[in-house]
């Protein structure tokens, strides 16, 4: 009874990227353990994939 | 005069815009409507008083008669981080929020009437072919025999989900996928299926709307690409996203589907074929622009901080009614 669209679904790929920065409420803007601002680092928003376009698929459908 | 930016705090793409403001000393408060009651806040008073509300956060105050312009990016479920959630409390909670905003007077990114109605795709579709855009032949149906005879018609073809939501309990992605020849479509009498021609695609374009502002991006297949990789967000990379040109025909027709989607942001999805011709698959109202700009360098943030920086429009309590914003 499934639907037929499901037959090509797979397992999500749940990103756990939150445990590697924290919001600062005073800042309005997330840090880094070291405290830079973690949208300055490129290079770590690459590498957790935070900004792509299946990021955004674990709670919304706009990616 | 304040930007009001809804989104989760884990959403560090609006951080982009964020920093922007910020370096532009634009105020700028930050709230994620799942917080009220849990640390968020709002106060609205109606009769004597002129209906003008108040929100509070992390410490924060504006008045919504202080609003420029209301930035909808990745906002939770209205008190979904209250003490005691459930969906009575959301959409009292919701209720609230978005019926004091709706009567601020700022201008949105994008108005929650807009964005509602360019959720759907099978409106995306008509809109983008009565804006002129290439639109791929479509079905979309619960007739496994009407399946049967478009699958004759077009033997190559990629189904995907109608909605773009992804099934949860157990958790799942339904990325665009190639139909196989021997499929089976019985199946399709037990949900809505839109199945599209497969468009042989030498390169995914991303193009970004912001305001008049366009900005496009290209990704080239892979020659030796399985012709079963279809969805750019799962298909192995072989090249980043570069910036491309926007062809003159696409631009007029991309600008004419904004007017009547009275959408300020969104990112569409092209498959350019072997021609060079750009076919629309989607426009999402509110997609990730991260990943282009870190690969192109293009200045998408920018841009957003700059739409959200500019003039609010009039107060709709001389209106009679709020609006949607203009293209």
């Amino acid at each position: 009874m499934q639907p037929f669209t499901l037959h090509f679904a797979r397992p999500a790929v749940e990103l756990d990227s939150c445990s590697e920065y924290a919001y600062d409420r005073g800042l309005q803007l997330n840090v880094l353990p070291d405290g830079r601002i973690a949208a300055t680092d490129h290079a770590t928003l690459r590498a957790l994939g935070t900004t792509t376009s299946t990021a955004g698929s674990k709670t919304h459908f706009d990616d | 005069m304040t930007v009001l930016i809804l989104t989760s705090e884990a959403d560090v793409t609006a951080d982009l815009v964020v920093l922007r403001l910020a370096e532009d000393g634009v105020p700028v408060v930050r709230l994620d409507p799942a917080d009220l009651t849990a640390g968020a806040g709002l106060s609205v008073e109606y009769g004597r008083e002129a209906g003008d509300g108040r929100l509070s956060v992390g410490g924060r105050r504006v008045d919504t008669a202080a609003l420029r312009s209301i930035w909808v990016r990745r906002p939770g479920d209205a008190a979904a981080h209250a003490a005691h959630p459930s969906a009575w409390l959301t959409e009292e909670s919701a209720q609230a929020l978005y019926g004091t905003l709706r009567c601020s007077g700022a201008r949105w990114m994008n108005h929650p009437d807009a964005a509602s109605r360019a959720r759907h795709k099978p409106w995306q579709l008509r809109i983008a072919q009565d804006s002129g855009l290439a639109v791929p032949t479509t079905l979309i149906t619960t007739f496994p025999q009407a399946a049967r005879e478009f699958v004759a018609r077009f033997p190559d073809l990629v189904v995907k989900p109608v909605s773009g939501t992804h099934p949860r309990e157990p958790a799942r992605a339904v990325p665009t996928s190639r139909v196989p020849p021997d499929a089976d479509f019985s199946a399709v009498a037990f949900g809505p299926t839109l199945l599209q021609r497969r468009i042989a695609k030498r390169a995914d374009i991303r193009l970004t709307v912001v305001g008049g502002e366009l900005l496009a991006a290209r990704k080239p297949a892979d020659p030796e690409g399985h012709p079963d990789d279809v969805d750019v967000r799962f298909a192995p990379s072989v090249a980043p996203w570069a910036p491309a040109r926007v062809p003159g025909r696409v631009a007029d027709a991309v600008a004419r589907y904004m007017k009547r989607a009275a959408l300020a942001y969104g990112a569409f999805d092209f498959a350019e074929d072997a021609d060079g011709l750009w076919w629309f698959l989607e426009c999402n109202q509110s997609g990730q622009f991260g990943f282009v700009e870190l690969d192109t360098g293009q200045p998408i943030a920018g841009a957003i901080a700059r739409w959200l920086a500019g003039a609010p429009e009039r107060p709709v309590r001389d209106a009679g009614g709020d609006r949607l914003p203009a293209p």
